[in-house]
């Protein structure tokens, strides 16, 4: 046989290097297919790793114990080739680009590290770059080397949006990939008209447009849509996750796996708290009369208000309160400050404007930081609620994504307060 | 420093440049005036009274009236530059470049780059342009938008006394061709001019309002009504960055940029029909380059997408205004994503 | 002027009058800063309006210039539309929207004044080609001073009317300075653009184009001509203009006494009137009393103009598409 490279493996899509733990077979001697030749280690799991033919290594080229990249060699398939040649192989052996797919996760769990590290110390930013002034603030505010930023101003010059965007994970893939736009004879309609009219099985031809000049648009598909009932369609629609969705999928499965759980459960009845909120002609939400009664417990009861860290409890001064936002991105649970020292309309004030800001992905990182509770958002529900004397609720407070990111570790205690959430 | 008007600081850059340099020479219908009449030579000095004078001084060799042949004047200004001269003509009404397109837009700006770099055409085309004297639809267009788009020629639009002076000597003494851009209603306006030679680098915006809250950015008589429209917000506590942006090819992002990074907030302020504007331009840049720094949709302030009307009622309405510009701003502060 | 009765003659010279009064009204009116933008007066030409024009039916073509207002009354305008044009009111033949230098009626064949020196003749020529393909005898006129005669656009304009043969006039309306410029300067065929014409391969005739019966007459020919199948034709008339270039020209490139001079000798009213008591039934009276009516009209359209309504703001965005 000629030779042929046998490379690191990927499995999954976010292993992105591995570890020989060790090699089961030796150079130059022979092995069957389906015999474990070695086992490989990643983060996640350790693997063996079959034969999938009968074969040979003529050159074992990775040591036991060493890490390597997803697609780097780690020994030659051969037959009795002269060494010379087996060098030569080796020599002109180029991995394929296994970056692709896994890049979006990589550099959040990049950036997730970064976060907990002390930030390195601002590299230099010279003088005579090309940069504008609100981008050389930018990068030392945000300890960024900009050696390797190309800049989209005129002549190659650092703007603040170039800044930004390294400083950003990576956009979210929205909406990729190949659409059947379909014929012409469909008629004057929008590429997102288009779109929803095949998602929904809706004849273009049938409707007519009230966009400019008759053009059929988005909102006259889906009144289509929902008039004529049309039934989706049998097959099942398989939507990639965002970058998002994966790390706070990612995430919450490892708060779930490296924190130790416990729930308490109470039925509160809130009679009491709804009149004085009808008293207070009913400015403030539900919730925000909760996050305020949190504030005073956790400053009653700072054993409570804390992080763990490894082996060490941090004690936090004020009720940072993570307040959960839902937006068509993603939960985010933007840090409420200090809540001890606002009132409730205060507080409807500020999380109003979080919130807001989060569903316009306004926040500023250090917003999402920090905090040692987690309050689920009532929103949606807080009008029939408030209809009735009494809520029968479920309380638990939620660690959410960004929350465990911000932390190496949680503590038992945050995933366990009695609050309310909807039966 | 001398007070003047942009007529009298044209009129004087032109004669310093050909009295300073053999090669400059002028070109234009009636930039004399007068020939072949009773009256004589220099009759009318220009019907802008930009080129009066320079016959008597400069004689008929360097100072040539033409018969009304926009297309042949600006071939002419075009053939004499690449001939070793620097020919200054004049297009009566910027609309005229319909006529004289072809040398303009397929001649002139393409010379050097189709040659390969061995020449250059230092030719300039000064063009009367904008509304607002009633001259009617072909007589009052802003075509610098137009010509802004085409790869080769430079272009300039002097707001003051002092940039007409600066940006004409560039213009001048620069090895491309260059429009440039004189505003109708503009000739009369005075402000002090420096003395001796004063040059105003191409792509140098001119911040004409620093206020930090709102970035408006502009040219031409605009400057004017930015300003105007700046001057009555500051009194109400909204600061406006107003950057003439003085030539719009080239153009000087940074100025733009750095101040929409401070600012967050774009009004774009253009003479023209809102379609492939200068308007149109500029917000597509800050978008593209500054687009997280923005806290709301760039404004457009421009005419419609109509030709100019000739009734004052309806070129008012078509013209942007001070007022425009005032709602525009507001308008940008007042947003809410 | 056998082919001329009384009734051609009145109209004749009504039009003629009409032209001059309206532009001496323009005069004094421009004076008052009521009336906006660029205006340039006809006084002075009427006859070379009136003389071609007295031979066109309103499915013949006419293409005006800058100095348009004696070729719309002429051909037929309203006169009480143009001046409310000219105003720039709502009410004017294009809605205020065009102006002294842009009026038009197409429906009786007036295909626009034209604020672009030249322009005009390539447009007179597309007009040709559709009188030609109608096969109805309709003739294409364009308007030309000694300014446009120096463009390419009318250069190329005559070429392609005489290779498609179409029956397009080129009239060039020699008033002896193009702005202020005067024509030795600027003609470099010696004051001769009728020369031009023949060049192209088409037949040229000269006329006083002060004088109404001499450029009616040398119409006349040329218009058999034309109607006749012999293809384009052109006619130089040499004419005089009694204003500026536009009003508030100073006009310092004037002799001394050149206005009176020929105010004096170069009147195509005052040369009318002597010649209709030389060889018709027309009395001084019949032509006072024109002068009277037509004085009256312009009476009216100014004050009717000065009254009228400007157009509402919003009419700024209508007319720019026929849809959109």
């Amino acid at each position: 046989m000629p030779l042929k490279a046998f490379t690191m493996p990927k499995w999954g899509i976010e292993m992105s290097e591995g570890m020989i733990g060790e090699w089961s077979v030796e150079e130059g001697k022979p092995f069957a297919r389906g015999e474990v030749i070695a086992l490989i280690e990643t983060d996640k799991i350790t693997n063996e790793v079959e034969a999938e033919a009968d074969a040979k290594f003529v050159r074992i080229v990775a040591q036991q114990g060493e890490t390597l990249p997803v697609g780097a060699l780690l020994a030659v398939y051969g037959d009795d080739e002269p060494s010379a040649e087996v060098d030569a192989f080796i020599a002109a052996f180029r991995p394929a680009d296994a970056r692709m797919a896994a890049s979006d996760t990589e550099d959040m769990i990049a950036e997730a590290a970064a976060e907990t590290e002390v930030p390195p110390a601002a590299p230099q930013i010279d003088d005579s770059l090309a940069i504008s002034p609100a981008a050389r603030a930018r990068a030392e505010s945000g300890h960024l080397d900009v050696s390797s930023i190309a800049g989209s101003g005129r002549g190659g010059r650092i703007m603040l949006q170039d800044v930004e965007q390294a400083l950003r994970p990576p956009a979210d893939p929205q909406l990729k990939g190949p659409f059947d736009a379909q014929g012409e004879g469909n008629g004057f309609a929008s590429p997102m008209a288009r779109r929803l009219a095949a998602r929904h099985g809706v004849d273009l031809k049938a409707l007519k447009g009230t966009g400019p000049r008759g053009r059929i648009c988005k909102d006259d598909v889906l009144s289509a849509a929902g008039a004529g009932a049309a039934a989706p369609s049998g097959e099942i629609e398989i939507v990639a996750m965002s970058p998002m969705r994966k790390a706070i999928a990612r995430r919450l499965t490892e708060a779930k796996q490296t924190i130790p759980h416990f729930y308490l459960r109470r039925r509160v009845r809130a009679d009491r708290l709804l009149s004085a909120r009808e008293a207070a002609g009913r400015r403030g939400s539900v919730n925000d009369y909760l996050t305020r009664a949190v504030a005073l417990a956790l400053r009653e009861v700072p054993e409570v208000n804390i992080q763990v860290r490894g082996t060490e409890i941090h004690r936090i001064p004020t009720a940072d309160i993570a307040i959960a936002v839902a937006t068509n991105k993603g939960l985010l649970t933007p840090v409420l400050r200090s809540a001890e020292s606002l009132s409730v309309e205060q507080i409807r004030e500020a999380v109003g404007d979080l919130a807001a800001r989060a569903r316009s992905s306004k926040l500023k990182q250090e917003e999402i930081e920090g905090g040692s509770f987690s309050l689920s958002n009532l929103g949606p529900m807080e009008s029939s609620s408030s209809t009735r004397s009494s809520i029968r609720r479920r309380a638990r407070s939620s660690p959410s994504a960004r929350h465990v990111r911000s932390r190496s570790t949680t503590t038992a205690r945050s995933a366990s307060f009695p609050c309310c959430t909807c039966p | 420093m001398a007070v003047m008007s942009i007529r009298e600081a044209i009129n004087r850059t032109i004669a310093e440049e050909m009295e300073r340099d053999e090669t400059v020479i002028a070109l234009g219908e009636d930039i004399v005036g007068g020939m072949g009449t009773a009256g004589g030579p220099e009759a009318i000095g220009g019907i802008w009274g930009a080129t009066g004078g320079l016959y008597a001084k400069f004689g008929p060799g360097r100072v040539i009236d033409t018969p009304i042949s926009e297309s042949a004047i600006v071939g002419a200004a075009a053939g004499a530059a690449l001939a070793g001269k620097r020919p200054i003509a004049e297009l009566m009404f910027a609309d005229f470049v319909g006529v004289s397109l072809d040398q303009i837009w397929n001649q002139m700006a393409k010379f050097r780059y189709m040659f390969g770099g061995k020449t250059k055409c230092p030719a300039v085309i000064r063009l009367i342009y904008g509304a607002g004297m009633n001259a009617a639809a072909q007589h009052s267009q802003s075509v610098y938008a137009m010509m802004t788009s085409m790869p080769g020629l430079k272009i300039a639009l002097p707001a003051t006394p002092a940039d007409a002076k600066g940006l004409l000597t560039e213009a001048i003494r620069g090895d491309d061709p260059v429009l440039f851009f004189e505003h109708k209603a503009m000739f009369g306006v005075k402000g002090e001019v420096p003395e001796g030679e004063h040059r105003v680098p191409f792509g140098h915006a001119r911040l004409t309002r620093e206020g930090g809250d709102v970035t408006i950015v502009t040219c031409g008589r605009m400057v004017n009504f930015s300003e105007k429209a700046a001057d009555k917000l500051a009194a109400d506590g909204i600061g406006c960055d107003v950057i003439d942006l003085r030539t719009t090819s080239p153009l000087d992002e940074e100025t733009i940029l750095d101040s929409v990074e401070q600012t967050g907030r774009l009004v774009v302020v253009d003479e023209s029909p809102p379609r492939c504007s200068l308007a149109a331009d500029i917000s597509a840049l800050v978008t593209a380059k500054a687009f997280s720094s923005l806290k709301a949709p760039p404004e457009l302030v421009t005419a419609p997408h109509t030709p100019i009307p000739f009734a004052r009622e309806l070129e008012r309405a078509w013209l942007p205004s001070p007022q425009k510009v005032e709602e525009a701003v507001r308008k940008a502060l007042a947003f809410r994503s | 002027m056998s082919q001329l009765g009384r009734d051609d003659l009145l109209t004749a010279y009504r039009r003629m009058a009409t032209i001059r009064a309206f532009e001496e009204r323009l005069h004094d009116e421009i004076k008052t800063g009521e009336i906006a933008g660029f205006t340039h007066l006809y006084c002075g030409q009427e006859a070379a309006a009136v003389g071609v024009c007295h031979h066109l039916a309103d499915d013949d073509y006419i293409v005006s210039t800058h100095r348009g207002h004696g070729h719309c009354i002429a051909k037929g305008c309203d006169v009480k539309a143009m001046m409310q044009e000219i105003y720039g009111r709502a009410g004017g033949l294009c809605k205020g929207k065009g102006g002294s230098m842009h009026i038009a009626d197409i429906s009786i064949g007036m295909l626009g004044a034209n604020g672009i020196v030249g322009a005009g003749a390539p447009i007179a020529v597309g007009a040709a080609i559709s009188a030609k393909l109608d096969g109805r005898g309709k003739v294409s006129v364009a308007f030309s001073g000694d300014g446009a005669c120096n463009q390419g656009t009318t250069f190329e304009a005559m070429n392609l009317a005489v290779v498609l043969k179409v029956p397009a006039v080129f009239v060039f309306e020699n008033n002896h300075y193009s702005e202020h410029t005067g024509v030795d300067y600027s003609v470099g065929t010696s004051n001769d653009i009728a020369s031009r014409a023949e060049a192209f391969g088409m037949k040229a005739w000269r006329a006083d184009g002060c004088d109404f019966f001499s450029t009616f007459e040398a119409m006349r020919d040329l218009l058999d001509h034309v109607r006749g199948g012999g293809g384009p034709a052109a006619i130089e008339l040499d004419t005089e203009r009694f204003y500026g270039h536009f009003e508030g020209d100073p006009q310092r490139y004037r002799g001394p006494g050149e206005l009176d001079r020929i105010r004096e000798s170069r009147d195509c009213l005052k040369a009318f009137r002597s010649r209709v008591r030389e060889f018709a039934d027309i009395s001084a009276d019949d032509v006072d009393v024109i002068d009277g009516e037509v004085g009256t009209l312009i009476d009216e359209a100014t004050a009717e103009a000065k009254a009228a309504p400007p157009p509402p703001p919003e009419a700024v965005l209508e007319d720019v598409y026929v849809s959109y």
